[in-house]
């Protein structure tokens, strides 16, 4: 039924248009916007819109306790949170001159790879479902609740954990809790070949993802772009090898690199990436039972505890790319300023905006996926 | 300059060789990998180009600004990092809280875009010379920046919504047998001007 | 999950007509629509807040929620389920009343997670609203930060059942209780605010235009309303950005 005042219009006939896409858009990208203008289906103009997922978590954070905070972190980006509670741990812990003992090391290590593991399977199914490949979408997804089930085993949380703290975890791992880290790992290996056939080698996908979205090292460099979206244009730069935190440094990886700088090579890096976690994973679960000692360093009372005045700059790498903190201490029992240095604040506004550029309408969608931004990071 | 694996001796003389190019500097390594550098405002463009022109400091990877009431100063802190050296390097600056501007570095790196246009949004500053400083993020928001340390947060929630109170029966019966929260929600905010809609 | 009715500021719904009156061939239409309505539920689940992240794995093969009948849709004109998962924030909450009016009744909201019930954990955020049920009837909340996949299922189970015994009309308190609903958004968004839908207009079509209808509010909206016009796009880009360099 058309409202009483309803009057047609006529434009003149145009091949110009201008679409939304987003904020409400049924994928797993989440609450952004990106505005484009069409000529026919090319893009001539785009402009991210962000921040419907504001929270304003800096000036919560200047409210609340050193060891409250914790809570808060994980939810800043919320399919890949172990990221962001070991990196807010690890600045507490430089701040007040806390060392963590080696076990609790090495159990934040294989907590942040499942969790690594867990946001590429979910962007796989993303990816997937851009070119209408839905099942990649299913099966990531389902393997990904394998992941979250060892996570509620260990903390309680299927998704927000708050098991990494200030000091070291939480609490020691379940009696036989590695074995199912390991069978899990073993069932998601066997996966993989699925995933190859269905996604990484199918034509259907390869074809929509090739060429599409080029972005050159130059580029990459220029815009700031980190993770795993700078090691598709030829760049190995991992924080984790080349800033190592935690014990990193006593692994052994590699760090993947494409050099075509497309869709394509970004989904290519990211499969290999996984890879490459599950070879950490491995060698954690081969020597977290010879590691004995402490899981936690000695904290004062959480509730009156003062931190030193100072500031510090920390850095992990996340699923998305470089992940860092900057906290400030007035000497208070609060944090005086905490920065969030989202790595999705870089490559989903401008690099986002200048790739869409010159695309066809149909490859928006794969682009932004490709991309792996995560909208909470940028708004924070 | 040649890649190198970790921050050795040669590549710390190297740093702190090049800064000494620079007047008025302060430096100070913080950890391994990261260092301190104290400067006066308007040399940090000179500090930044030397950076990137001659040490590899490509990738800005944020630009904070922290917020000093009591100095009437907000500090800006400029995080850059080289591929090549593999050392962050940490600029700090102060500059006045009023008028509250500075030059943008937009120029030298593409991301200060972005950052510079967050602390516009956020603590009001404004930078000459970035490309763009409409909103992004606050676009719905008529209020004083928020992030300035004078906007109190909580005041302004409890103008805006008021206050529900939540009080489950299990919460009753707990607080019959003398359990409960010690501590009511408005007495740990000192009963500010607070009435509570049941 | 809270039942609205619990919650003091929401007028509670209309009571169906018991059975006896009334046409009895009418009565087996109305119960053969709410048998229907039950069994295919469109959900247009807005990904508001980190609530959206436990919703693909109750939709996807682990939980599997289609066995219910309800299935995510793209738009909000074809959808009956308005999910809004997670925190609300104000920037956001403007799109959602704009999708909530654009959805064809009957039309249910659910409030997911914590903080559309009351803030959450962001109770003393500056940029979040508090309580969704303020802005929008809400017919149902699952509370839990976040609810797991099953907690979302169990809540949708009891949503269809709320829907095949007619219990679940709650979108009729926002064309009754209009002005209510208005205030509050004006209250937010500033007292220029104003949807493209003439909700007054819907509320006679639809028979619901009650006492509550009108009031102070609606009265500043007629000062201020600009009539509707066919709706037209602007997006404030400027002209071929080109390359941005």
């Amino acid at each position: 039924m058309r409202p009483e005042n309803y009057q047609a219009v006529s434009h003149p006939p145009s091949h110009e248009y201008e679409v939304f896409f987003g904020p409400n858009h049924p994928g797993i990208e989440g609450n952004y916007a990106l505005k484009v203008r069409l000529h026919g289906d090319e893009v001539t103009a785009a402009r991210a819109d962000g921040g419907y997922l504001h929270r304003g978590f800096e000036k919560l954070m200047e409210g609340r306790l050193w060891i409250q905070n914790i809570a808060l972190v994980p939810r800043i980006c919320v399919p890949d949170p172990v990221p962001m509670e070991v990196c807010y741990s690890l600045a507490i812990e430089a701040l007040g001159g806390l060392e963590v003992p080696e076990r609790a090391q090495w159990i934040r290590v294989m907590q942040l790879e499942l969790s690594r593991i867990a946001a590429h399977l979910f962007t796989f199914g993303g990816n997937a479902a851009t070119t209408g490949m839905y099942t990649p979408m299913f099966w990531g997804i389902a393997d990904r609740d394998l992941i979250l089930d060892l996570f509620e085993e260990l903390s309680g949380g299927r998704v927000y954990h708050i098991y990494n703290i200030p000091g070291g975890v939480r609490r020691d791992l379940p009696e036989g809790y590695l074995k199912r880290v390991s069978d899990t790992l073993d069932y998601i290996e066997s996966r993989l070949p699925d995933y190859d056939n269905l996604m990484f080698t199918n034509q259907v996908f390869v074809r929509r993802a090739t060429g599409v979205g080029i972005m050159t090292q130059e580029q990459a460099l220029d815009w700031g772009v980190t993770g795993p979206n700078l090691r598709a244009t030829g760049l190995p730069f991992d924080v984790r090898r080349d800033d190592p935190y935690l014990i990193y440094d006593q692994l052994e990886f590699d760090v993947p690199v494409e050099e075509a700088g497309d869709a394509w090579a970004r989904t290519l890096v990211r499969r290999a990436e996984l890879k490459q976690s599950l070879r950490i994973l491995r060698q954690v679960v081969a020597r977290l039972p010879e590691i004995d000692g402490p899981i936690r360093a000695p904290i004062p009372n959480p509730l009156a505890w003062n931190l030193p005045l100072g500031d510090v700059y920390t850095r992990v790498e996340s699923s998305k790319g470089e992940l860092a903190y900057y906290v400030v201490s007035n000497g208070g029992d609060k944090p005086w300023r905490v920065h969030v240095r989202g790595p999705s604040a870089m490559h989903a506004v401008q690099v986002l905006e200048h790739l869409v550029t010159g695309a066809r309408i149909e490859d928006v969608a794969q682009i932004m996926f490709s991309l792996d931004a995560c909208p909470p990071e940028v708004d924070r | 300059m040649t890649p190198t694996d970790a921050p050795g001796h040669d590549v710390t003389t190297t740093l702190d060789f090049l800064l000494q190019e620079v007047d008025g500097l302060r430096t100070r390594w913080v950890a391994p990998r990261r260092l301190r550098v104290d400067l006066p405002a308007e040399t940090l463009p000179a500090l930044l180009e030397l950076l990137k022109g001659r040490a590899g400091y490509v990738h800005l990877s944020a630009i904070s600004c922290v917020d000093w009431p009591d100095d009437g100063q907000f500090e800006l802190v400029y995080h850059t990092w080289s591929y090549e050296l593999n050392v962050l390097v940490m600029a700090h600056i102060r500059i006045p809280r009023d008028p509250g501007v500075y030059l943008s570095i937009y120029d030298l790196y593409r991301p200060a875009a972005f950052f510079e246009r967050d602390i516009h949004e956020m603590f009001g500053l404004w930078f000459e010379g970035s490309p763009d400083m409409g909103k992004f993020i606050l676009t719905e928001w008529e209020g004083p920046p928020p992030m300035r340390k004078e906007f109190d947060g909580e005041a302004w929630v409890m103008e805006q919504f008021g206050w529900q109170e939540y009080r489950p029966e299990w919460l009753t019966e707990i607080e019959a047998k003398g359990g409960g929260i010690s501590k009511r929600p408005e007495q740990l905010r000192g009963d500010k001007g607070e009435d509570g809609t049941a | 999950m809270t039942d609205l009715r619990t919650i003091p500021v929401v007028a509670a719904g209309e009571e169906r007509p018991s059975g006896g009156q009334g046409n009895l061939l009418a009565r087996v239409f109305d119960e053969l629509t709410a048998f229907c309505r039950s069994r295919s539920l469109f959900m247009l689940h807005y990904c508001t807040g980190c609530g959206a992240v436990e919703l693909p794995p109750a939709m996807t093969s682990r939980f599997d929620m289609e066995r219910l009948g309800i299935q995510p849709m793209v738009t909000p004109r074809q959808a009956d389920i308005l999910l809004v998962t997670g925190y609300v924030s104000t920037k956001t909450l403007k799109r959602i009343i704009l999708t909530y009016e654009q959805m064809n009744s009957p039309k249910y909201v659910i409030g997911i997670c914590s903080c559309t019930v009351n803030g959450g954990m962001y109770w003393q955020s500056y940029a979040t609203a508090k309580k969704l049920n303020d802005y929008l009837p809400v017919d149902m909340y699952i509370a839990g930060c976040m609810p797991r996949p099953e907690a979302v299922i169990s809540g949708l189970r009891e949503l269809i059942a709320n829907i095949r015994a007619g219990r679940s009309d709650y979108w009729r308190d926002y064309y009754r209780r209009y002005d209510h609903y208005l205030g509050n958004q004006q209250r937010l968004f500033g007292e220029n605010w104003q949807t493209p839908t003439d909700v007054i207009a819907e509320a006679r079509h639809y028979g619901l235009f009650g006492p509550e209808t009108l009031g102070e509010h609606t009265a500043l909206l007629e000062q201020h309303q600009t009539p509707l016009q066919p709706f037209e796009m602007r997006l404030g880009l400027k002209q071929d950005k080109g390359s941005s360099s």
